[in-house]
């Protein structure tokens, strides 16, 4: 059981991480070549023109005014409209179509690299220096090693271009539409905006099928990073466990080996691995920006790369402090969920 | 008794987040006074900028250091990196970081307030 000490601890922990993150990207922007009143009224407009819109956005008060004004707004998620890629859409709108993507991207990534990191991990440890162990631990340096601006095209090279099996970009074929409600026992309900859900709502299965073949590719580029640390802590957490007294008393008492591994050592083993999974949630939002980009897939991502080109700062604000919401939330759960395999934690 | 201990416990942090925003804010006045005196007024304003870069910083890692520490910890210790790292020493000297970036903003803001008005 966890305690409500804790996790009311760890939430309290959010307002720091996204005090600071507001803080930072105020303070980049500040830093930023050019001036948003300029990107706003184009670059032929008047220095009148530039002068009323800066007066408009309160660029002309005092700093700590404008920095506390930024906060407050922040404290609301509300950034204004977007300058420049959805020009005059508020930010929250442009985010709450984008970040679903996003997640379904890192979701899938991360499962990816659960589901495979794991087992390898165990069965490395397992046939220690064998070459199973030699093998999988080639395979998680090399994953930790490649970049995924590299490994994507690489990817989408073999798989779509020369094999023909994945298509090379999008979320969904072009010729399936969705439309932008499902109905419940004849109530309308919103879809999700993560294709993969969305079309198991609407029960079209041809277009889930279309949706899992799209994001394959994507997910496997994103989530074997994941796969490669989580292997190679799995690997050290569960060499060391099998080593332990109470192994060895369980072996001498007659447990096979298998379920010794499996019933005593795999809870153990897996505590530290779990906290390594929050942590690296942030690389896989990092990466999620690099594979959006690199598969065309329109989240979160791709729009923030396009937002830092097209100085829409509002956007870049909200981007940041979403993935930074995230990343923290994320690690929460992680935290609870440390909590309940190891509760001395909670200490 | 437990107020005494708590008092206790509090002065060291007091002590270390105190000195750094006094420090922050001296560097802050006279960073933003020499800036605007010699440039502009409006550079007082990157001066500002920059103290909000470190008090970001420090807070991120200030926090980051209690969220995750022992998970960096312990990735240290299985992934056979050798470190000194630790959770404790990653927060002190976060705080010091955030605490003289605030003073920096304090100082030059005040700066800015004054002269631009």
């Amino acid at each position: 059981m966890v305690s409500k000490r804790f996790v009311l601890k760890r939430l309290l922990l959010l307002v720091p991480v996204l005090f600071g993150v507001a803080t930072f990207v105020f303070a980049i922007l500040q830093l930023a070549p050019g001036d948003p009143a300029r990107v706003i009224v184009g670059q032929r407009a008047s220095a009148d023109q530039v002068a009323q819109v800066r007066s408009e956005l309160g660029l002309d008060d005092p700093i700590l005014v404008q920095y506390g004004r930024f906060l407050v707004d922040a404290v609301q998620f509300d950034f204004g409209d977007s300058y420049q890629i959805s020009k005059g859409t508020p930010v929250r709108e442009v985010l709450a179509d984008r970040l679903p993507v996003t997640i379904e991207l890192a979701l899938y990534g991360q499962a990816i690299g659960i589901l495979l990191g794991v087992p390898l991990g165990v069965l490395s440890a397992v046939k220690q220096d064998t070459l199973t162990d030699h093998a999988t631990r080639i395979g998680a340096l090399t994953g930790l090693s490649v970049p995924i601006y590299w490994s994507g095209p690489l990817l989408i090279l073999l798989f779509a271009t020369y094999l023909g099996l994945f298509p090379t970009s999008g979320r969904i074929g072009s010729t399936t539409f969705l439309p932008d409600h499902w109905t419940l026992l004849g109530v309308e309900l919103p879809l999700t905006g993560m294709v993969t859900v969305d079309t198991l709502l609407l029960g079209d299965l041809g277009a889930w099928f279309s949706a899992v073949h799209h994001l394959f590719l994507p997910a496997v580029t994103i989530g074997v990073y994941s796969m490669a640390l989580i292997s190679r802590m799995m690997r050290s957490s569960m060499l060391e466990v099998v080593r332990q007294d109470y192994m060895r008393t369980a072996r001498a008492k007659g447990q096979g080996a298998k379920i010794t591994v499996m019933k005593h050592g795999f809870r153990n083993a897996l505590i530290p691995v779990v906290t390594v999974i929050g942590i690296q949630f942030g690389s896989l939002l990092g990466g999620a920006v690099l594979t959006e980009t690199v598969f065309g897939i329109g989240g979160i991502g791709t729009m923030l790369v396009a937002a830092i080109g097209a100085t829409d700062y509002p956007l870049v604000q909200g981007a940041v402090l979403t993935f930074a919401l995230l990343f923290t939330l994320v690690n929460l759960g992680v935290d609870i969920t440390y909590s309940y395999l190891d509760p001395r934690i909670q200490q | 008794m437990r107020a005494a201990r708590t008092a206790d416990r509090l002065r060291p942090r007091v002590r270390l987040v105190g000195g750094a925003l006094l420090v922050g804010t001296g560097l802050g006045l006279l960073g933003g006074g020499a800036v605007a005196a010699l440039l502009s007024v409006r550079v007082v304003r990157t001066v500002f900028a920059v103290g909000a870069l470190a008090l970001g910083f420090g807070l991120l890692g200030w926090s980051g250091s209690i969220m995750a520490g022992r998970g960096i910890e312990t990735m240290h210790r299985y992934m056979d990196t050798g470190s000194n790292w630790t959770e404790a020493s990653s927060r002190r000297a976060m705080a010091r970081v955030g605490a003289a970036g605030a003073g920096v903003m304090l100082g030059s803001g005040l700066v800015d307030a004054v002269l631009l008005g």
